[in-house]
């Protein structure tokens, strides 16, 4: 097969230029005096010293990481049961239900959140729901909870489909065998299945967490303009504002931040595997 | 394994599925909806799929959405490929480096990757557009399909294409006839996926995008703001494309096994109706966008005008019978901001015609940006109100010719609110906790600044740091105090629907507010308001100037100024179409929000001044800060 190792010259070239450059460009706008042309580079850490000594800027990333570590939480508590489910029906209805879940996200992912706020919008049908039930002046809207519920909404899926890979690779045998040898069926999902599923988890995680922390137009959408997280400050600072130096370091303050988290999800996962390893 | 033992399970699928697919089927009931509103279903009706099939932009952002994704899979599947077999049979370090390049655009956030690519075009000064956004589409998708080929590649036996090579194969043949089939699983899923990013992709494309090449996403974020249930009809036209491609997978090779008594369906049965069905829809888009252009010898046929308006500022006929006229395209870009709309002139994207208001268009004479109208092309400066013309920030009307003006003032619900209290008050009824929680601020810096310094008794156009300090106090109060809610453009179907008591609204919206429900009133406050236009101007840089000019007299035609008017509720500049709007029978007949105030010493117009500005910018981003920090 070595033949073949020519092959791979062009696209190597190609992510030099297409993948490894833009980040180059950002780490260098990030770093630069203000102004947007690269040929006059002066070296400043400014726009980090002025991210890192405002309050505000921190309360808005620390609100972001928030909400993204609950829009986590929930779609992995939805999306696990679900995911267990799909995974232990037959062959046909497994194809079937991962059908359901796959055909939304063929559906433009703005067009399905837009529907959201005719849905929880004053007057709307869920609030015209509550209503029934006494809850009727309860505001849905405009509130961290609508753009919570925008969140897992959009990236619920992503998390039940790479639990569900992990789990239909599961020998349920396993199962069997456990509750043979006298583990309850709360033992058994402790110790055997979601070990056996922490790949699928951990992915999941990864890509609900990502999406969720730099989210713009759900906030935008669903929050209103004064739902402000650190994915708007950033497309404000490029599309409004015009401070490219400034939305750069943020951009790179938060590529840093998710490598950093992204390594200790990776640890854990190496970590896990490793101990199961020793006990067998 | 174990039936109907599980309830519990099904219980919650069956909520999940609902979850799902609730809105998918809101949105499509809403789409056959005959109002406007999002909430309130009021009769059946096709209006707004013929308003869709009318809207050039609409069709050619499904256009622009499903040509790159097919474009973009066809590409990325195959260098993937290509790129995947090489990789793993190079050094373990070249390949090592390259998984961690590959991963750069899955493992960081979207948003930074797509403002790596808008860096990248824009130093290398590549013209953002349907090409940009192309090549970053091609190069996100890539590493996915990677992603799918590899383990296929690793799973098979490294001395297979030796074999068929010693066997006296060709490499290629070797790589086609015995590789290639054997990881065609691992192929056809990374497609898949590359197809699926793509087609929804709208944080990347957002960024790279240009020259008004707008895909779906873009199309749904920019108008959002304004209800329009068109947006209804096009995604339901997704879901029905969607849906056939599905049955026709599915279904097809069913059939075709049926027929041919094969027990078994390979995978690659599917694919090839699969890639039938995309390539007949991308020929039916084209022939759909090459259909309905035969002219004769209009003055500028097959020639393009690039427009960068506001959102949803259009009537909804002008472009098409523009088109029909001179044999020209209009591409439409809509920004909602003036300062969003100065970042892309300024970063030298090229339009013909630009529609900024009052303040930003002295920004934009000032720094050079426009050019001089040829008054020799023009005919339409007599048709136009005399108080729209020689303002302030552009006397002699060189650069500019009006396209809608108006005023600010407050929205509110006449059941409601005592009209005594907003003679005393003014714009400080927004401090009156009589109204907590129901009232909207809309998300302006300027206006919102114009409010507070006017109830305070400032000038608006004040360059005085105390006053603007003092505005800003003022401001912080009424989001702390008074639980408001910051909007634009909601703001419209919001009070059309009765739901807040008050806003601060500009007056062609709360025409328009007014118009739909009777119990709105529009009060502005003696203490003054902002006398706002927005006019037409040429970029210096403009590739069409011409059908530039012939465009400006189109739209400040009577024909076209009432269609523009009639549809979107500003008052036009063009003197007849306001008077006939307003007068006996017209549209907006007796609704005070019309007619701009002309009588008031304590009204101005907003002057451009670069350090107020910034300190405006700044103060109001606090205060939204502040806001979403009351909650």
């Amino acid at each position: 097969m070595k033949r073949f190792s020519t092959l791979a010259v062009p696209y190597i070239v190609w992510a030099a230029l297409m993948l490894v450059l833009p980040m180059a460009l950002i780490a260098m706008y990030s770093f630069m005096e203000p102004g947007n042309s690269i040929i006059s580079f002066s070296f400043t850490l400014e726009h980090y010293v002025k991210f890192f000594t405002d309050p505000d800027f921190l309360l808005i990333l620390w609100r972001s990481l928030v909400i993204a570590v609950k829009t986590t939480i929930i779609c992995l508590i939805l999306g696990y049961p679900v995911a267990y489910f799909i995974a232990r029906s037959r062959e046909k209805v497994q194809n079937i239900l991962i059908l359901c879940i796959t055909i939304p996200m063929w559906i433009n992912m703005l067009v399905r959140t837009y529907a959201w706020i005719g849905l929880l919008s004053e007057g709307g049908i869920i609030q015209r729901i509550l209503g029934l039930f006494g809850f009727g002046d309860v505001e849905l809207l405009y509130t961290e909870g609508s753009v919570l519920l925008g969140m897992v909404y959009n990236f619920l899926p992503f998390m039940i489909l790479q639990i569900q890979t992990s789990l239909s690779k599961m020998d349920y045998s396993l199962l069997e065998a456990s509750a043979d040898l006298g583990a309850s069926p709360v033992q058994t999902f402790r110790r055997v299945t979601f070990p056996l599923s922490l790949p699928g988890v951990i992915n999941g995680i990864t890509l609900v967490f990502l999406p969720a922390v730099s989210s713009f137009f759900i906030p935008k959408l669903l929050g209103g303009g004064q739902y402000f997280l650190i994915g708007n400050m950033i497309e404000n600072q490029f599309i409004t504002v015009g401070e490219w130096n400034f939305g750069s370091a943020i951009s790179m303050i938060m590529a840093v931040i998710m490598m950093l988290l992204m390594m200790a999800v990776r640890k854990i996962e190496i970590h896990n595997q490793g101990g199961k390893g020793e006990r067998a | 394994m174990k039936k109907n033992r599980r309830p519990f399970g099904k219980i919650l699928m069956i909520l999940a599925i609902a979850f799902f697919y609730l809105p998918i089927l809101y949105m499509i009931v809403f789409s056959f909806n005959e109002g406007k509103s999002l909430t309130s279903f009021t009769g059946f009706s096709l209006r707004w799929y013929q308003h869709m099939m009318e809207s050039s932009d609409m069709m050619t952002a499904l256009y622009t959405t499903f040509s790159v994704a097919i474009i973009a899979t066809l590409v990325s599947t195959v260098v993937g490929t290509v790129a995947a077999i090489g990789l793993s049979s190079s050094r373990k370090i070249v390949r090592n480096i390259m998984e961690q390049v590959n991963n750069l655009p899955m493992m960081n956030p979207e948003i930074v990757t797509a403002i790596g690519f808008m860096l990248l075009f824009i130093t290398f000064n590549v013209e953002k557009g349907y090409m940009t956004m192309l090549l970053a589409h091609i190069a996100f998708c890539i590493p996915y399909v990677m992603l799918s080929v590899m383990p296929k590649i690793r799973s098979l036996d490294p001395n297979l294409a030796d074999a068929a090579m010693d066997l006296g194969a060709t490499p290629f043949r070797a790589l086609t006839k015995v590789i290639v089939p054997q990881i065609t699983p691992g192929i056809l899923s990374g497609a898949l996926i590359a197809f699926t990013m793509s087609v929804d992709d709208f944080i990347i494309s957002y960024f790279v995008t240009g020259r008004g090449v707008k895909n779906l996403s873009i199309v749904v974020y920019t108008m959002s703001k304004r209800v329009n249930p068109s947006i209804n009809a096009v995604s339901t036209l997704v879901v029905v494309i969607i849906t056939i491609v599905l049955i026709v997978i599915n279904v097809a090779p069913v059939l075709a096994a049926r027929r041919s008594r094969k027990a078994e369906l390979g995978r690659r049965r599917r694919f090839v109706p699969a890639v039938a069905v995309c390539c007949a829809l991308v020929i039916g888009l084209f022939a759909f966008r090459a259909g309905g252009g035969a002219g004769g010898d209009r003055p500028f046929e097959g020639q393009t005008l690039h427009i960068y308006n506001w959102g949803e500022y259009t009537g909804e006929n002008i472009i098409g019978d523009f088109e029909e006229e001179t044999g020209a395209t209009v591409v439409m870009e809509n920004f909602d901001s003036n300062e969003q709309m100065y970042i892309k002139v300024a970063n030298g994207e090229s339009y013909d015609i630009l529609v900024p208001s009052d303040y930003m268009i002295q920004r934009l004479i000032q720094e050079d940006y426009l050019q001089k109208l040829d008054k020799s092309k023009l005919d339409c400066f007599d048709k136009l109100s005399d108080e729209v013309l020689g303002l302030p920030y552009d006397p002699n009307n060189d650069y500019s010719v009006p396209y809608f003006w108006g005023t600010v003032g407050i929205v509110y619900d006449k059941t409601k609110v005592d009209i005594e209290d907003l003679e005393q008050e003014g714009y400080n009824i927004f401090l009156d906790e009589k109204y907590k929680g129901d009232v909207y601020l809309y998300d302006s810096e300027r206006d919102s600044f114009m409010m507070a310094l006017k109830a305070l008794g400032y000038s608006m156009n004040t360059e005085n740091e105390a006053e603007l300090q003092e505005a800003y106090d003022w401001l912080v109060q009424c989001v702390e105090t008074m639980d408001t809610e910051i909007v634009t453009d909601e703001i419209i179907d919001n009070m059309a629907q009765g739901r807040k008591a008050l806003g601060l609204i500009y007056s062609g919206d709360a025409t328009y507010v007014m118009a739909e429900n009777e119990d709105m009133g529009y009060y502005m406050p003696e203490t003054g308001t902002n006398l706002w236009s927005d006019a037409m101007v040429i970029p210096k840089n403009a590739k069409n100037p011409d059908l530039a000019h012939a465009f400006i007299n189109f739209a400040s035609d009577y024909d076209g100024a009432y269609d523009n008017s009639s549809y979107v509720g500003y008052t036009s500049a063009n003197q007849e179409v306001m008077e006939v709007l307003s007068g006996e029978g017209g549209d907006y007949e007796g609704i005070n929000a019309y007619i701009p105030r002309a009588d008031n010493e304590n009204d101005e117009v907003f002057v451009y001044n670069e350090s107020t500005k910034k300190i405006i910018s700044d103060l109001w981003s606090r205060v939204k800060i502040a806001a979403s920090n009351a909650d």
